[in-house]
């Protein structure tokens, strides 16, 4: 990877396009789907459940022809923080005299409790993380957008602006790969000219200053683009849109749909209970 | 029937000091396709935008349609009656995917689901979109992102649709593809309005408005229009390529008829040769024994490199790739958009280092991994095309300083150098050290940028797109920097998509297409292959397609003439006109 590609590294807007049994769910099975294993998976405190969220969405991505190794890579960079937490969870948790001890070094002592609450830790963390970067190549930004819209649909009759809510998190998201190449065109135009804020040492100041060539041309260019960007909309009819503005994606709710949310729903129970 | 009616408009920019138009007033008629010119600052896109009530007159009136623009209510008529395109197609694009985006004018219009899909999946068929129909438009070609701003735009099925400078930064295929739908537009009715730096095409239109500081200075068909080239001229403007170069040919082929506008015309009107059997050319053999022997500056070969490698999202962008620039030399690199002239420069400067093959800059080799890749940088400066994204400070003296000061020179220096630097590109040290760099226009802030690559003295000049998107006066005078730069003997690498911006300035090219080498040769040899040059999305310089319909109607001129200069030379070497 070279040292300028920041888009490779973003997890969102990257959907990889796909015709699998997962990719046609209603748009709502996919987010519920999601909500429920992955909220499971966050509050379950049973280590066979955790597992079985686990299987569940490596089962998943295999049943949407995703690619594992490129799933894999969205836990490089929090992994090391991770596991300094799960370490930390090991050696520091203040768990009751009674339980066994399996070494002590000093003021510290290991028991299997502690290594099993670090190992879940763990676990419970990876698993999520994989679980969004699942959703996010599964998702787009639209099924996303149009999905949370019918589902907070009933908030609109509390006079709260729903469509605009969900269309400013799609133009904000479809910035996102946008701003990241508008970043490596800076950065390369910067780089050509000297500037070598990778190897810059010293206080923190000067490391901010450092970045000063990247950030300011970012903000002045992505101002001038929202600038465009809303008058774009505006001349295409957005500012003055009818109140019965209509959608291109008409959402079904099929069988399919219904089985995944049972399943969904079984998996919740499952892993909280197991 | 009267469209458009502008009634003694005003218009002024908030807490601007001075209107932006100032009584302007215009009518349109319904079918009419109009072409709006001006130098920067001239009010072009403010015009525009007053259409679609986008702005609203200070005073004064427009209105569409018999409708007024001030009129809130109507603004969603209104917007619906005056489609607009605008320039960078990644800022008009709004949804996560293509046929979404493609669809959201008629969300707003709260077209029924069954007829919008009916519409859309008309319109994605129509531009070629479809197969794409489900992807996000950042994993679009830059040409296919063109399209579907204009699909979004024509799927509401405007009366009037203006051109903001749609065809500033497309490379001639692209060029030509938005050209042909506004033939298509306007021959089913529609009224088209096109602001444009491009002569040429304003030539295609049936009337050509002239602005001028917010003023309209000139209003008639092109051939009223671009009569006097001296007033054109003084308003920050100039003859369209073909009308240009038909008025030199004059002095050479005085039967030539006036008027001459397109490309077509021009070779249509080329006269047969009627002279006598061609005497013997006296090729004035150039003196070679005495120069000196280049020295290799850079070489490429074998290049290849794959953009994301290893993710789903990999492109490869160059393949096989040779290149060869000697020590002095100019050299032109063409292609397309998206045939790999970018990514090929980059790594001539190791800002990308190469995958497969080797690269050789001065005396670096790029392929070893223990390359200094600041002092190749150094050695080899490239300016990006657009200027925004490598300029940060806020005044121009710093701006330029900055390479000098990271290569850690004295103040005296510092200043010595920013000063040498701004006198090359035509920059008064004085006058502009001290001005904000944002507030520069478009054509100055290009030539800060030069300037700031200069600063650190390479011995290579490596310059992306850089006449791209500029107005002809700011093209002018950017052109000559460069003149001015090639006596300086650096060695310089220039990259484009109008071949007749290369063929004045370079000494030989090379031609991308498809990330691969097309071909390669003198400038007299590569931009003289017409044919080929249009296969792979450009076009010949307009002199060497005089050049060579002249040929065909038998004139004995040598091969290799693509410019103006060269084609009137040759003509005065074949005893016809001044020499």
């Amino acid at each position: 990877m070279s040292e300028f590609e920041f888009s490779g590294n973003l997890p969102f807007g990257q959907v990889v396009p796909g015709n699998s049994w997962v990719h046609r769910l209603d748009p709502r099975a996919r987010i519920l789907f999601f909500l429920l294993v992955l909220t499971a998976v966050m509050f379950t405190q049973r280590p066979l459940g955790l597992l079985l969220g686990l299987a569940a969405i490596l089962l998943g991505l295999r049943l949407a022809q995703l690619s594992l190794r490129y799933s894999l890579r969205a836990l490089r960079s929090p992994l090391p923080f991770l596991v300094f937490l799960a370490a930390l969870q090991v050696l520091f948790n203040a768990l009751p005299d009674s339980v066994p001890v399996l070494l002590r070094l000093g003021p510290i002592s290991i028991t299997l409790a502690d290594l099993m609450a670090g190992g879940m830790l763990l676990l419970r963390f990876a698993t999520v993380v994989l679980g969004i970067g699942f959703s996010g190549q599964v998702l787009s930004v639209s099924a996303l957008a149009h999905g949370m819209e019918t589902l907070f649909a009933p908030l609109e009759k509390l006079k709260l602006p729903v469509h605009d809510a969900v269309m400013a998190v799609v133009v904000a998201v479809r910035f996102l790969p946008f701003l990241a190449l508008s970043a490596e065109r800076i950065a390369r135009a910067q780089a050509a000219r000297g500037a070598q804020w990778t190897r810059v040492n010293g206080g923190l100041f000067r490391r901010i200053r450092a970045q000063l060539p990247l950030m300011v041309p970012i903000f002045i260019t992505s101002l001038r683009r929202a600038d465009t960007m809303a008058l774009a909309m505006d001349a295409r009819g957005y500012a003055s849109r009818t109140p019965q503005s209509t959608s291109l994606i008409d959402m079904r709710w099929k069988r399919p749909d219904t089985l995944a949310m049972l399943i969904a729903v079984g998996l919740f129970v499952a892993i909280l209970t197991f | 029937m009267t469209l458009i009616e502008l009634d003694h408009v005003n218009f002024r920019y908030p807490q601007a000091q001075s209107t932006a138009l100032t009584d302007i007033s215009l009518t349109i008629e319904e079918g009419e396709r109009v072409a709006v010119v001006g130098a920067n600052g001239s009010g072009k896109t403010t015009l525009g935008r007053l259409l679609n009530a986008l702005y609203l007159p200070e005073s004064g009136q427009v209105s569409i349609a018999g409708m007024d623009t001030r009129r809130m209510e109507l603004h969603r008529v209104i917007r619906q009656v005056v489609g607009m395109v605008f320039q960078n197609p990644e800022d008009q694009l709004v949804a996560a995917v293509v046929e979404e985006d493609a669809a959201f004018g008629l969300e707003n219009l709260g077209v029924p689901t069954l007829e919008m899909r009916r519409r859309v999946d008309e319109v994605l068929h129509t531009f070629d979109l479809w197969e794409h129909r489900q992807r996000p438009p950042h994993l679009l070609s830059s040409g296919q992102m063109q399209r579907l701003a204009l699909a979004g735009v024509l799927v509401v099925e405007p009366r009037v649709v203006v051109f903001d400078e749609t065809t500033a930064m497309l490379d001639p295929a692209g060029r030509r593809t938005v050209m042909a739908r506004m033939d298509e537009l306007h021959q089913r009715g529609a009224t088209l309005i096109a602001i444009t730096h491009f002569m040429g095409e304003a030539a295609r239109c049936e009337r050509v408005v002239v602005l001028d500081h917010g003023r309209v200075a000139l209003d008639g068909t092109p051939a009223q229009v671009f009569a006097d080239a001296e007033r054109l001229a003084a308003l920050g403007l100039h003859l369209p390529p073909a009308a240009d170069l038909a008025q030199r040919l004059r002095l050479a082929l005085p039967d030539l008829p006036l008027g001459i506008l397109n490309t077509a015309e021009l070779l249509a009107a080329l006269p047969n040769y009627r002279g006598g059997p061609a005497q013997d050319l006296l090729r004035e053999d150039l003196n070679v024994a005495d120069a000196p022997v280049p020295v290799e500056m850079l070489r490429a070969e074998e290049l290849g490199y794959v953009y994301l490698k290893g993710t789903p999202l990999a492109h490869r962008a160059l393949q096989g790739v040779d290149l060869n620039v000697k020590t002095g030399v100019v050299h032109g690199l063409a292609g397309a958009t998206g045939s790999g002239k970018s990514t090929l420069l980059q790594h001539l400067n190791g800002l990308l280092l190469p995958q497969e093959g080797r690269v050789r800059v001065g005396p670096y080799r790029l392929e070893d991994p223990k390359v200094d890749r600041y002092a190749v940088r150094r050695l080899a400066g490239l300016a990006f095309q657009n200027p925004d994204m490598q300029l940060f400070e806020t005044f121009v003296g710093d701006e330029i300083a900055f390479g000098p000061r990271q290569d850690q020179l004295s103040r005296d220096e510092i200043r010595a150098r920013v000063r040498w630097a701004m006198e090359q590109v035509g920059l008064d040290f004085e006058s502009y050290k001290d001005r904000r760099s944002f507030a520069l226009s478009g054509g100055e802030r290009k030539k800060v940028a030069l300037a700031s690559i200069l600063a650190r003295k390479p011995e290579i000049l490596l310059l992306d797109e850089p006449m791209a998107g500029l107005d002809p006066r700011s093209r002018g005078e950017l052109l000559a920097a460069l003149r001015r730069l090639t006596i300086l003997g650096l060695t310089i690498v220039i990259s484009s998509h109008q071949m007749d911006d290369l063929a004045g300035f370079v000494d030989e090219a090379s031609v991308l297409a498809h990330g691969q080498n097309a071909f390669a040769g003198s400038v007299g040899e590569v931009f003289e292959r017409e044919d080929e040059l249009l296969a792979i999305g450009l076009e010949a310089p307009v002199a060497a397609r005089a050049a060579l319909e002249l040929r065909r109607k038998g004139w004995p001129l040598a091969p290799g003439l693509v410019t103006p200069d060269a084609l009137l030379a040759g003509l005065a070497a074949i005893g016809q006109g001044v020499r």
